[in-house]
């Protein structure tokens, strides 16, 4: 099939399984197909502008269209947002400078605290000042503020690691990153800066009063929490654009060239005049720093931070997304993170339910040979739970079956469109000294 | 001088790979460094890029020092050099490793490359065009977009040359280029680093065990043995001095040939 077709067959699907979702937003296989033509359009090649335009299609006209209805959709389609800038993040300090970072999460959790803290009534603590910074322009600040504040961190986290090499490196992200969260459960004392393991909450929202009578003036009402799902939907969805187009800029730029050359062989990028300490701390700051604006998003989403949101499963879980994905691979870090929140609060969610509702009805499965009531099956049977092994059942499918992931890292292809201006430029075998 | 080495030492533990060696090589020279198997010239390479810390001695690149500085310092001046084991970036195409070693000339800053300012633009340009004609060069431009890793072995010690030469390198330090190669690859190689030195008015410091190589387009040699420099002087000189023919030969070489 050519490319035309494939991309037609997308849209089809896309608006097909778009019209049912929005007909029917509670109910999950639309859902799935919306996903899956998401999907499609990010792993498949050609007519960039096609596949951009059916993407925008289904993100802004069909997901708010059925999420209106059924504000779970927003959440997951937000949560899906949070982890791909995460997983891009952390692709740029494993899959692309190739430093296995296990204390991601931390950079997250400074995001997180920096405007938790001052956007609830926590600084009036430790400083003088009216607290909560309420009203538009604080949290946008802050965001900005959690950037640096989690780029500052990725640079002291980065420190050990040009001393460092894999495994050892490894170990000691693992150790820095759990600092972090005992910090944030200690520092309630002497001055309570974190409020320790209990956390903090509320935090300010930004105002949406022009987002809610847009609404109003479209005749949806939901009242603020819809308002609330749609604005951080929107709001996410406009970061991970921010953050695709700076991971794909600097990707292809002396940046990202020196990230991918000192993780291929950092001898030979040191004899070409590479610095590997100022190339391996830009990039523990560029990953820290997506990740750090995501947590200020996360705070004020949830209203509540506490210790326990960062922990070592989480950062191991962003690992997982990208590995998934495909090391190296920005498209790949972006599916990688759907799918992995997608098994997380859906499918394992639905599977759950549909094994509850068998058990109930006592649905019996009958092979002929053995027979099953479904009765008769455990209440620990509850794959919501099983989480982590499936976690680690389809890592180990990856490693076996597709090691460099879904969407492996392609450096060959990004150069398709310079490749035919580039031989025009210079005609072959007119050799020449350069 | 372009390069002077004097009285280099490098140990490791009790082995004293390079011992005090000295020599001088002039602008635009072809100067080649030949020894036994284990005699120390990639040692002595290692630390002329800095990769090894000498333990005694000094270096001295168009008059300034040069030992003891970082490695990535050392490239930047102008000192480029290929590996006897092959070193690319695997993973990156033929195009990119030569645009990874324009490095230190692509000057633009992060936000530069965030906001594609015009400064990028016009960096990016020059290295690509450069890129191209370097791989014109080497005869690798119908590779270009390969990834490197795929590359036959000849182009990939090509390609290694490409990417030194990215680098504007006023020396150019070449480690058994030939090594592996058929004789008529060995003789397009020859070729190839004499062409390098008129065309680019480079200097060269060559290791290779080709000695039809090394004899035919030396200007100087300099023959190493247990870290020792043992003979120093014009290919014909060299080949003639007893200490040479020995240390090739074994003890004793030089009465059973008579
Ligand atoms: N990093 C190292 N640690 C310990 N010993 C080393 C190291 N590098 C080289 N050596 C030793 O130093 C000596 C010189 O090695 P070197 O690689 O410089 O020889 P060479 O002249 O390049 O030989 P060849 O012609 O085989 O490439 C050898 O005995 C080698 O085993
Ligand atoms: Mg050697």
């Amino acid at each position: 099939m050519t490319p035309g077709w494939i991309i037609a067959l997308i849209a089809a699907a896309g608006a097909g399984f778009g019209l049912a979702l929005i007909a029917a937003p509670r109910s999950a296989w639309p859902l799935l197909g919306v996903f899956g033509a998401l999907f499609a359009c990010l792993s498949v090649r050609g007519w960039k502008p096609a596949r951009f335009a059916i993407a925008l299609a289904l993100l802004l006209v069909v997901i708010p269209a059925a999420g209106v209805q059924n504000n779970f959709l927003f959440e997951l389609v937000t949560q899906m947002g949070i982890f791909a800038a995460m997983a891009l993040g952390l692709n740029i300090v494993v899959g692309m400078a190739g430093l296995l970072d296990l204390g991601y999460a931390a950079f997250f959790a400074v995001g997180a605290y920096t405007w938790a803290i001052f956007g609830s009534a926590q600084a009036a603590q430790f400083m003088s000042g009216d607290f909560p910074l309420a009203g538009w322009p604080y949290f946008y600040i802050f965001s900005a503020l959690a950037v640096i504040a989690a780029a500052l961190l990725g640079t002291l986290i980065g420190l050990p690691a040009l001393r460092l090499r894999g495994d050892y490196l490894a170990i000691v992200t693992l150790g820095l990153g759990q600092v972090v969260r005992v910090l944030a459960n200690n520092l309630d004392q002497p001055v309570n800066i974190t409020n320790g393991p209990q956390g903090i909450t509320p935090i300010e929202r930004p105002p949406i009063g022009w987002l809610e009578s847009l609404m109003g003036a479209l005749g949806i009402d939901g009242g603020p929490a819809l308002g609330y799902a749609l604005f951080f939907y929107l709001l996410v969805l406009a970061v991970i654009g921010v953050v695709v187009l700076v991971n794909v800029r600097l990707d292809r730029s002396r940046f990202g060239r020196a990230w991918v050359a000192i993780r291929e062989d950092e001898i030979a990028a040191r004899a070409m005049g590479i610095s590997p300490t100022r190339t391996k701390l830009q990039a523990f700051a560029t990953g820290a720093a997506f990740s750090g604006v995501m947590g200020a998003i996360f705070s004020a989403k949830q209203l509540f931070v506490s210790p326990e949101s960062f922990t070592l499963l989480q950062s191991i879980t962003i690992l997982a997304m990208v590995i998934l994905g495909g090391m190296g691979s920005i498209r790949g870090a972006i599916i990688g993170a759907m799918a992995v929140t997608l098994l997380n609060i859906e499918v394992l969610k639905s599977f759950s339910d549909f094994l509850a509702r068998l058990r109930q009805t006592g649905f019996v499965l009958d092979l002929g040979v053995v027979s099953f009531n479904f009765a008769n099956l455990s209440d620990q049977v509850e794959p919501a739970k099983y989480e982590r092994m499936i976690f680690g059942i389809i890592l180990i499918l990856m490693m076996i079956f597709r090691p460099s992931g879904l969407i492996p890292e392609a450096r060959h292809r990004l150069e398709e469109g310079e490749q035919t201006e580039q031989m025009k430029a210079t005609p072959a075998g007119k050799r020449r000294a350069p | 001088m372009m390069l002077e080495v004097q009285h280099l030492t490098k140990r490791f533990g009790g082995l004293v790979a390079v011992n005090d060696v000295s020599f001088g090589v002039e602008p635009g020279a072809i100067f080649s460094l030949i020894g036994p198997n284990g005699a120390g010239k990639t040692t002595l390479f290692n630390v002329l890029t800095g990769l090894y810390r000498p333990d005694a001695g000094e270096v001295l690149f168009k008059g300034r020092r040069l030992s003891h500085r970082l490695p990535e310092h050392i490239a930047a001046r102008g000192v480029a050099r290929t590996f006897q084991n092959i070193r690319l970036f695997g993973a990156m195409t033929v195009y990119e490793n030569v645009l990874v070693g324009q490095h230190a000339h692509v000057r633009y800053n992060y936000l530069d490359a965030i906001f594609r300012t015009f400064r990028y633009y016009r960096a990016e340009k020059r290295a690509r065009v450069r890129a191209h004609e370097l791989l014109d060069y080497m005869e690798l431009n119908d590779r270009a977009f390969e990834l490197a890793r795929n590359l036959p072995y000849g182009a990939q010690r090509r390609l290694e040359i490409a990417r030194a030469l990215a680098l504007r390198p006023a020396l150019l330090l070449l480690d058994e280029p030939a090594a592996g190669m058929n004789p008529k690859e060995t003789d397009e190689i020859k070729r190839l680093i004499r062409r390098l030195r008129d065309d680019l008015q480079l200097t060269i410091l060559l290791i290779e065990h080709h000695m039809k190589v090394v004899m035919e387009i030396s200007d100087r040699v300099v023959v190493l043995d247990y870290g020792k420099k043992i003979a120093e002087g014009t290919p014909g000189d060299v080949r003639k001095a007893p200490a040479v023919i020995e240390a090739y030969l074994g003890k004793g070489a030089l009465e059973g040939a008579a």
